[in-house]
């Protein structure tokens, strides 16, 4: 056992002797999240060397493809040529770059004109969300507790958010980790965003590493399964295990910190994503979102990785964050007012 | 106080997910750090390009009608999305006259968001390099 985690992290080898008494209660809670498998295909993926399948690459998930289904595409999982079209054009005349009113908040926050945003300009699936279950294609409600620490959320000491959506400009707290350029969290860093939505998956033997293009960074993660650390070990993106089913690599992470929110979920979230090479040139990444104190049922989310020749760039947020400076100091001048 | 509503707590949750038919919004609040009150036009020449992230900055000389000069900043996009449409730190040489269609920020710095930049000819600055895709917004000369 200390021989598998030898080559680990540094923060997971000073804790290792404590793995026997990890939960058992997140593998439960998993279990019993919804599963969509992948339709039979004919075609095989390749194996690495040493036997195991190979999702080494260089993949892009930018996407147009709604998260959540549209109102205007209740009860429809699937969209035709046309929808699609329809929803590529919209993108299309967004890039067209109209200007919101000049002198509103909306037109500042876009920044720039679309030619320095990389958020992509088509739909990736014809799902017409990226949620698959449940049949909706919606977030679940939130539960009444979790409906209760919304309302509560402005006591905490940090702003727990993400985005740009501070909830004041007091200090760098009240700004949210991914503005101040420290993380995304899970499954966020997995998650298309404006621009930077590329990641490079390497793998050695029983290791599979994914290298995150936004804010950086990587993900590694053991593929012989093995308890997670211990339940005091709270870490920014959680613990992560993974294993093999068949040709997919199923991983779950737990021990998220409560410092972050992915929708209202922090500490109590259970991840579990599921990556399979559908075809030479496809990824397909399913995550399930399980958090009872938070959501009143367990949801996946499916969201194809393609294939792509870009390199990954270096993304050394914090080296030039003016913007943090730019922000405080703003708002002291507001305050003046 | 700082009292928000829940949706507006769920929402920043999830805000930097999808861009779909919502509103874009920058990975940065430029709406906290710029300001909707002083939209700005700048005409000068670069000086240097600060090739940095999260942003790129280009340092602009602004020359007033009685011939005073200021130093300008300029908030760009993030330099690997440039590199990716083509544009490298050589691409905007010392001298070049650009023109800036911003707002300036609200610490009263002379700074400002390039929200678009263009060159003196008429034509947007990076719009239209080879093969970008680059979207077009009807600044150019010849654009409708």
């Amino acid at each position: 056992m200390t021989n598998r985690y030898a080559r680990f992290a540094g923060a997971v080898i000073v804790v290792s002797g404590m793995l026997a008494l990890a939960p058992a209660d997140a593998a439960a809670q998993s279990s019993s999240a919804a599963r969509a498998k992948p339709a039979p295909r004919a075609w095989t993926p390749p194996k690495t060397p040493w036997g195991e399948p190979d999702l080494q690459g260089v993949y892009s998930n930018k996407t147009i493809t709604p998260f959540e289904r549209p109102a205007e595409f209740a009860g429809k999982a699937e969209l035709t040529g046309e929808e699609t079209a329809e929803l590529e054009r919209r993108v299309a005349d967004r890039s067209a770059d109209k200007r919101d009113a000049k002198g509103t908040d909306s037109d500042v926050s876009r920044a720039y004109n679309e030619f320095w945003w990389d958020r992509g300009t088509k739909v990736t699936t014809n799902r017409s969300s990226l949620i698959i279950d449940p049949a909706d294609g919606r977030v679940p409600p939130l539960t009444p507790e979790a409906q209760r620490r919304a309302e509560e959320e402005w006591r905490q000491p940090i702003y727990r958010g993400g985005g740009a959506n501070g909830r004041g400009a007091d200090w760098t707290t009240d700004r949210s980790l991914f503005e101040r350029c420290i993380t995304r969290g899970l499954p966020g860093a997995m998650s298309p965003t404006a621009y930077n939505n590329n990641y490079r998956i390497v793998q050695s033997p029983g290791y599979v590493a994914i290298q995150i293009e936004m804010l950086g960074g990587a993900r590694l993660i053991p593929t012989s399964g093995g308890a997670h650390v211990h339940g005091s070990l709270r870490q920014y993106m959680g613990d992560s295990r993974g294993h093999w089913e068949g040709s997919t690599l199923v991983v779950e992470t737990t021990n998220f910190t409560n410092r972050t929110l992915y929708r209202g979920a922090a500490e109590n979230l259970t991840l579990v994503e599921r990556f399979t090479r559908v075809d030479p040139d496809t990824l397909e990444y399913q995550f399930t979102v399980t958090d009872p104190t938070t959501f009143v049922r367990p949801w996946t989310a499916s969201v194809p990785y393609l294939r792509t020749d870009e390199q990954l760039f270096e993304y050394a947020c914090h080296e030039g964050n003016y913007g943090m400076e730019g922000i405080l100091s703003g708002a002291r001048v507001e305050e003046a007012k | 106080m700082k009292v928000k509503s829940l949706a507006v707590v769920i929402a920043a949750g999830v805000a930097a997910a999808w861009f779909v038919v919502t509103p874009i919004q920058a990975h940065h609040a430029f709406a906290a750090e710029f300001d909707a009150d002083q939209p700005i036009t700048l005409r000068g020449a670069v000086t240097r390009v600060e090739w940095i992230n999260p942003h790129t900055w280009i340092h602009i000389t602004v020359k007033s009608a009685d011939g005073k000069s200021t130093e300008w900043m300029i908030e760009g996009g993030t330099p690997n999305t440039l590199l990716r449409r083509g544009v490298d730190k050589n691409s905007l040489p010392a001298g070049t006259e650009i023109v800036v269609d911003g707002y300036r920020a609200k610490n009263g710095s002379n700074r400002a968001n390039g929200r678009d930049i263009t060159l003196p000819n008429g034509r947007k600055l990076f719009v239209g390099s080879s093969g970008t895709g680059a979207p077009t917004d009807g600044r150019d000369a010849g654009e409708k």
